[in-house]
């Protein structure tokens, strides 16, 4: 009973934090913050799922979200310099804004609130080796196994990897097939214009 | 005290409302910013609501088994691929033009 009344004092008390920090997120002017925000509404989110017992699913959290977009979301506003720039929507987009979200809101918590959804009865506890099924799940090939929707993650993963480097790279490295040349004349010498590349030059004229 | 706090023991709809919540919040950042990186975030916060739903309904729904939270799993993959992919286009985009208001990026808009 006790631990009943810890869990739901739990339960308001992070969704209340959570709450506040995603407006946080979305209102900050400085983009900077808003990340750091983002990162402890990733981290409160954490903690509640490990309330609804997927501990593996928290782990997951704090290791992608936390430790890599995160991450990665403070090197592109650093890159983009969009810290210096404040993020000032004008008023009547944020009220269009907010009406749409207020709306969408509302219609989906009636929804929530007056259907019926199939609960499991007797409410059941969740079997405590909860990664190891997981892990067994994935990797099973039989009926209800989940093998190749995961082979297609790690395909797609593998092909972010490339598309990231090959978007988001300098000077394409010279001798080396599958360079698009789109970028070889303006952009890449647009931080010291008067650099001269010999090496991709003279492959042009030849 | 105690009795009314444990008899109030957040059921399903209470987290579904709270995911509802935070989607909503997304949603508002999503049509109210002009950063591009600001609006990538809001979607952070829309896939991370939407994986907190599916791991409620595998809590309530079927606590036996572990489907709900290997689709989570799945989205989480699916939402590092997309924030990896949107960070490299937003960097190159920045080095071409020096802006990333997506107020300006109207190029294919005649």
């Amino acid at each position: 009973m006790i631990s009943d009344a810890v869990y739901t004092l739990l339960f308001y008390a992070i969704a209340i934090i959570t709450i506040v920090f995603a407006l946080a997120v979305t209102m900050s002017r400085n983009l900077l913050r808003a990340a750091v925000y983002l990162m402890m509404v990733l981290l409160t989110t954490a903690s509640l799922y490990i309330m609804l017992d997927a501990e593996f699913l928290a782990g997951i959290q704090v290791l992608v979200y936390v430790g890599g977009i995160v991450v990665l979301i403070v090197f592109a506003v650093m890159l983009t310099r969009s810290a210096e720039m404040l993020d000032r929507p004008p008023l009547r987009r944020k009220l269009s804004a907010g009406l749409a979200s207020v709306l969408f809101a509302a219609a989906t918590i009636y929804i929530f609130w007056t259907s019926a959804f199939p609960i499991a009865q007797n409410n059941v506890a969740v079997p405590p080796n909860n990664t190891e099924e997981i892990g067994l799940k994935l990797l099973d090939y039989g009926s209800g196994g989940y093998i190749l929707p995961f082979e297609i993650i790690s395909l797609l993963l593998l092909a972010t990897i490339i598309g990231g480097i090959v978007i988001a790279r300098k000077t394409p490295p010279p001798e080396q097939p599958f360079t698009t040349g789109g970028d070889l004349k303006g952009e890449a010498d647009f931080d010291a214009p008067h650099t001269q590349r010999p090496e991709t030059i003279s492959r042009k004229h030849i | 005290m105690i009795e009314s706090l444990s008899l109030h023991k957040p059921h399903i709809e209470h987290w579904l409302v709270l995911s509802a919540i935070l989607f909503a919040i997304g949603l508002y950042g999503l049509l109210s910013r002009r950063n591009a990186i600001g609006i990538l975030m809001s979607i952070e916060l829309m896939l991370n609501s939407a994986i907190l739903n599916l791991a409620a309904f595998n809590r309530f729904v079927a606590p036996a088994s572990v489907d709900g939270q290997i689709m989570a799993l799945f989205v989480t993959a699916v939402a590092a691929a997309e924030a990896v992919v949107g960070m490299a286009i937003f960097v190159a985009i920045f080095r071409h033009r020096r802006i990333i208001d997506v107020n300006r990026m109207d190029l294919m808009k005649d």
